[in-house]
């Protein structure tokens, strides 16, 4: 029962001390919003990549489409960040965050082929029957640091 | 009376050696090639070489320029059908047969190679993103007093 009571405290506690931590209401500019996320110890981004969003951190390995344009080794910017975000702060674009404020960068560390597949294609009572091997085409991609830059950083980049 | 005061077990968290080795994250900051090696072997008798020796002869010298990180032998083999191999740093190796190609097939085989990072062909179709990291928003949990951590 005195176990009980005391991790209760101590839980009550805890969530009083990190609501004292953490700043509830919304900031008053985009650079103060993004130096509450550069804070805090972990980031993540939601971008764009041929077409289709992904929740990337950095070091994630991405397995996209086959991107022709590009070879192995080769660094990508990412230019359509939706979303940056950390712990407790979230910033979103509309639609997209500037590069001048989020930079990810993405490195081409492979184009591979995936399993085998065989397609099996039947027309009944036709006498038609196929069968195709087919290998899909891929690209992995390494998310590099997220770099989230304050307003005299960018304005000092900008000139 | 003493033995009972003793602790039994130790308080401390138990550490697993597995979370202590480092996550590979090739190109995060720096990126290495995954192909080390690459090695022709051709017949110079044969019919079936006649396009990997063109091919040698022609295209092999640009190729070595143009990746200078990948080294280039190139064998003669009596009497055997034209490979090419290419060995990773992952100590892998991949074969492929050149009989049956053009220069261009040649050429496209041998980017292949070169694309490839040697790990096992895997079905790639569910895996899109791969992470090692923790979470930055953290998993929630009803069942956990304190963040769940993996």
């Amino acid at each position: 029962m005195a176990g009980w009571s005391s991790s209760c405290l101590q839980h009550i506690r805890q969530q009083l001390s990190r609501a004292l931590h953490t700043e509830a209401r919304t900031p008053s500019s985009t650079s103060r919003a993004l130096d509450l996320i550069r804070s805090q110890p972990n980031q993540y981004v939601i971008a764009s990549i041929a077409g289709k969003k992904y929740l990337l951190a950095p070091k994630d390995l991405l397995t996209v489409p086959r991107l022709t344009d590009v070879r192995v080794g080769d660094v990508l910017s990412l230019s359509q960040i939706h979303e940056v975000g950390s712990r407790e702060y979230t910033l979103r674009g509309s639609p997209d965050i500037p590069t001048s404020h989020i930079s990810v960068e993405a490195t081409v560390v492979e184009h591979t082929k995936g399993k085998m597949e065989h397609i099996f294609k039947k027309k009944r009572r036709k006498g038609y029957e196929r069968t195709i091997p087919h290998k899909q085409t891929y690209t992995r991609l390494r998310i590099g640091p997220i770099h989230v830059r304050s307003q005299e950083q960018a304005s000092l980049s900008s000139s | 009376m003493s033995s009972s005061s003793r602790l039994i077990a130790p308080l401390t968290k138990p550490v697993f050696r597995a979370q202590l080795c480092s996550k590979q994250a090739n190109g995060h900051i720096a990126f290495v090639p995954q192909v080390r090696k690459l090695v022709f072997e051709y017949s110079q008798n044969w019919s079936s070489s006649t396009n990997t020796r063109t091919y040698l002869k022609n295209n092999l010298q640009n190729l070595a320029r143009a990746n200078p990180h990948v080294e280039i032998v190139v064998r003669q083999r009596a009497n055997r059908q034209p490979i090419v191999r290419g060995l990773y740093l992952n100590d892998k190796e991949k074969v492929i047969p050149l009989n049956g190609f053009e220069v261009t097939g040649i050429e496209n085989k041998v980017q292949l190679l070169l694309d490839s990072s040697g790990t096992k062909i895997k079905s790639l179709k569910r895996r899109t993103v791969e992470s090692t990291t923790q979470s930055a928003r953290g998993i929630w949990s009803g069942l956990h007093d304190t963040p769940f951590q993996i």
